[in-house]
């Protein structure tokens, strides 16, 4: 950490004063290990906090003190809804939110037949694609 | 009345940052601005976001991603002057005693449109005929040169005198020195303005934070007291306009100077508005640093750089610090608070104790601006 009131703040573009590239793709947004799949995000190691997609600043606290974590496969449904209407991708699919027990919450495309509210779901993937599907 | 008092600051290098949102522009100017004031995200009552092209809610994409909600949170866009217009909000808010406590933010990412110039109002009539900003300011410098009797080479020196600036800059876009000649041979934008003579394409954001004056003597902070903050919109005619008198920031430094019970011959520094070239000529007379007609003379004799009468863009300005529209007047403040809390490093203007900045915003037809704020800065300790 450098000690940034040792040098004038008008004087030191150091590295906690660039931006951050959040744009850029680095990285998957999911780890497959043994055919188990787990969303990759981040933990505060102050606040306890968990964010997916990972970030560098905990949203809660603005502390820069993010830790990679990996969340799932395991989580519930909490709702959802199939779109016939969408200004973004193809219709018809199936968007839901889901419930992690380590307290985090993703939007998720949702497979299965029959979901319904507090449903369990498993994350599945093929290639970087990923969803939620209902558990048998 | 309430008084507002800057006491943290924070900006990141201007730049074209391709790779980086509005929120990964600006948390950690925010986060700067934060911890150089010594308050702690929740301790912010308000915030106000200035931005031209950061899309719905640019405000709370910001800030939600380092723990502040529940407080307002406006956006606001007025062109060039979105940042400042931000500012002038904040410290109303304070004034006023609706906050102990303002965050505002100035942002702007304009590599987003590949270059070229800035994208203006499409149902304009004039901007269905062409205009542009480097036009409408080329044709201030065409009139400048007319009347003045003036060749292109003071046009140039602005853009010297910038540019030798920014290079004491580590937040600038461009660091290099460049010559008269130089600036001249570049290529041609909208004649009689070169590139080297505009404003360059970039992304960048700026954060202050504002709290009362009593809240910062018990904080025992120094700080950069808002001693004038002064938005004024344009008055469209369809008429005769003189192209070399901007109404606008006439009468916005006049009702700033009275507001703050000093004038132009008590600053030590100016952040004001070049854009192009030609602006920072123009504004020398508008903000009254010298009578009409002598704008190229106090350029010439050195009294708008160091050891002249009043450093105009410390910071290398627009020209050189870069523009990215909506970030632009809160800059302008960081940079002022820099000098007048002593943490310009090797930029700082001596003993500075008094600032203005100044932002308009332009792109409609009938006005000379749409939008320009003045503040009127002064240290406290």
């Amino acid at each position: 950490m450098n000690d940034i009131s040792a040098i004038p703040a008008g004087e030191a573009a150091d590295a906690t004063i660039l931006p951050f590239p959040d744009l850029e793709e680095d990285g998957a947004q999911i780890e497959v290990r043994d055919g188990i799949v787990r969303l990759v995000g981040a933990r505060s190691q102050s606040s306890g906090v968990a964010a997916f997609p990972a970030r560098p600043v905990c949203p809660e606290t603005g502390a820069r003190d993010m830790a990679p974590e990996h969340f799932g496969p395991d989580a519930t449904l909490y709702s959802f809804s199939t779109i016939h209407v969408s200004a973004t991708r193809e219709v018809p699919y199936s968007l839901g939110y889901i419930d992690f027990p380590e307290g985090l919450r993703v939007l998720a495309v949702v497979r299965g037949e029959s979901l319904a509210c507090d449903m369990p779901v498993t994350l599945r993937a093929d290639g970087d694609d990923w969803w939620a599907e209902a558990r048998a | 009345m309430t008084q507002a008092v800057i006491i943290g600051a924070g900006m990141i290098p201007m730049g074209k940052h391709r790779a980086s949102s509005y929120p990964g522009l600006a948390v950690p100017a925010v986060l700067r601005a934060l911890s150089s004031a010594g308050l702690a995200p929740a301790d912010i009552g308000s915030v106000t976001c200035g931005h031209a092209f950061g899309g719905m809610l640019t405000g709370q994409r910001i800030v939600k991603d380092l723990g502040i909600g529940g407080v307002p949170v406006v956006n606001v866009d007025n062109a060039c002057s979105g940042g400042a217009t931000a500012l002038h909000l904040a410290a109303r808010d304070i004034e006023e005693g609706r906050t102990d406590a303002a965050l505002v933010i100035g942002v702007d990412k304009l590599t987003q449109f590949g270059g070229g110039t800035l994208p203006l109002v499409e149902e304009d009539p004039e901007v269905q005929r062409g205009m542009v900003m480097p036009a409408l300011y080329a044709m201030r410098a065409r009139r400048y040169l007319h009347e003045r009797g003036e060749t292109p080479d003071i046009l140039a020196q602005v853009s010297v005198k910038a540019r030798r600036h920014g290079v004491a800059n580590p937040f600038a876009q461009f660091r290099k020195p460049v010559s008269a000649e130089e600036v001249l041979a570049s290529r041609p934008i909208a004649e009689p303005l070169t590139l080297l003579q505009c404003c360059p394409t970039g992304d960048g954001a700026a954060a202050v934070v504002l709290v009362s004056e009593a809240r910062r003597r018990r904080m025992g902070v120094a700080g950069a007291r808002v001693a004038a903050s002064v938005l004024h919109s344009g008055k469209a005619t369809t008429g005769f306009r003189h192209m070399l008198r901007p109404e606008i920031t006439v009468h916005g430094a006049k009702d700033a100077y009275e507001a703050a019970g000093f004038g132009p011959e008590s600053l030590d520094m100016v952040e004001l508005h070049d854009a192009f070239t030609i602006a920072e000529l123009v504004y020398y007379e508008a903000l009254g640093l010298c009578p009409e007609g002598e704008s190229a003379a106090l350029l010439r004799d050195g009294a708008t750089t160091y050891g002249g009468k009043v450093v105009v863009n410390p910071s290398g300005g627009l020209l050189a610090k870069g523009h990215p529209v909506g970030a632009s007047g809160v800059a302008q403040a960081v940079e002022a608070f820099w000098h007048l809390t002593g943490q310009a490093g090797a930029r700082q203007i001596d003993s500075a104790r008094t600032a203005l900045t100044h932002v308009t915003g332009g792109g409609i037809s009938g006005m000379d601006h749409g939008a320009c704020t003045i503040h009127l800065l002064e240290a406290v300790a």
